[in-house]
């Protein structure tokens, strides 16, 4: 129970990054954090104690399976969960360095020409 | 070997002296991991992505280290693209061949003995696609935002420029 606590905790590490820091730089940081904690937030739903890999190998009865096998859908969900957060770190990347070659400035409260 | 004395010696490119012989040991060394955790993906932890995107730390901390003249000859942007495309319709491939055995990415091959390298059919075939797609196109992301950012963000100013005058 207390690895759940602790992923949230780190959920909200990266909820304060987010909201209160004024660094584009740190608030994807935030982003990135967040997304982390959720991820192993996944993982740990999908924890056994004492599991085995989902795979039915000669000689093992079905049953044992059911016992002891690890539910194989949780980590393959954050496999593409990490993917895809790698493709959205470089687009907001992307976006940062454009920002910084229009206003000179990684700071939020000084980019307030955005007008569309 | 001389080459990557001259390369260590060049003093306008790229990091100090330290980091350049330190890249230089350790470079091999990442190189022969990400191809590890490739080759091993159907046994151990990683697979195409993980060891993918350690091979394109390697080219990564190589442009890093040595500048974008090492970088770039020892895997250039063009050959990035090719390689990221290629790897992606290798493994469209794999999953194609499947249907001479029933259905998409059925695993057609003998599956060999268990826990061995060369074993579990296609699923090796599929990592090595992956991993190679995964190394060329986190190196060409890298080489987007890094050295062609400017020249990007140069040509949609440009653009911007001229419809502003019309």
């Amino acid at each position: 129970m207390i690895l759940y606590f602790l992923t949230l905790v780190l959920f909200v590490m990266g909820l304060y990054c987010l909201v209160a820091k004024k660094n584009i730089i740190k608030k994807i940081i935030g982003i990135v954090i967040t997304e982390y904690s959720i991820n192993l937030f996944l993982v740990l739903v999908g924890w056994r104690k004492g599991g085995i890999a989902p795979i039915l190998l000669k000689g093992m009865q079905k049953s044992e399976i059911v016992e002891k096998g690890v539910d194989p859908l949780p980590q393959a969900l954050v496999l593409t969960s990490i993917v895809i957060g790698l493709g959205v770190l470089a687009l907001m990347v992307s976006i940062c360095l454009r920002l910084y070659e229009k206003y000179k400035t990684f700071d939020m409260s000084e980019i307030n020409r955005l007008r569309g | 070997m001389d080459k990557m004395d001259k390369y260590i010696k060049d003093s306008k490119s790229g990091m100090t002296p330290i980091v350049k012989t330190v890249v230089r040991f350790v470079m091999g060394i990442i190189f022969i991991f990400g191809a590890y955790v490739v080759l091993y993906g159907h046994l151990t932890p990683g697979g195409g992505f993980a060891g993918g995107v350690i091979l394109a730390c390697g080219f990564i901390i190589l442009t890093l280290a040595f500048g974008k003249g090492l970088g770039l000859s020892k895997l250039s942007d063009t050959w990035a693209s090719i390689l990221d495309n290629s790897a992606a319709l290798l493994f469209l491939t794999i999953g194609f061949i499947g249907f001479s055995g029933g259905y998409f990415f059925t695993n057609v091959l003998g599956k060999g003995k268990e826990f061995a390298l060369f074993s579990a059919g296609t699923i090796p075939l599929c990592n090595i696609a992956i991993g190679l797609k995964v190394t060329a196109s986190v190196f060409a992301v890298f080489l987007t935002l890094s050295i062609f950012g400017r020249f990007i963000s140069k040509l949609v100013d440009d653009y911007e420029d001229d419809t502003e005058k019309e």
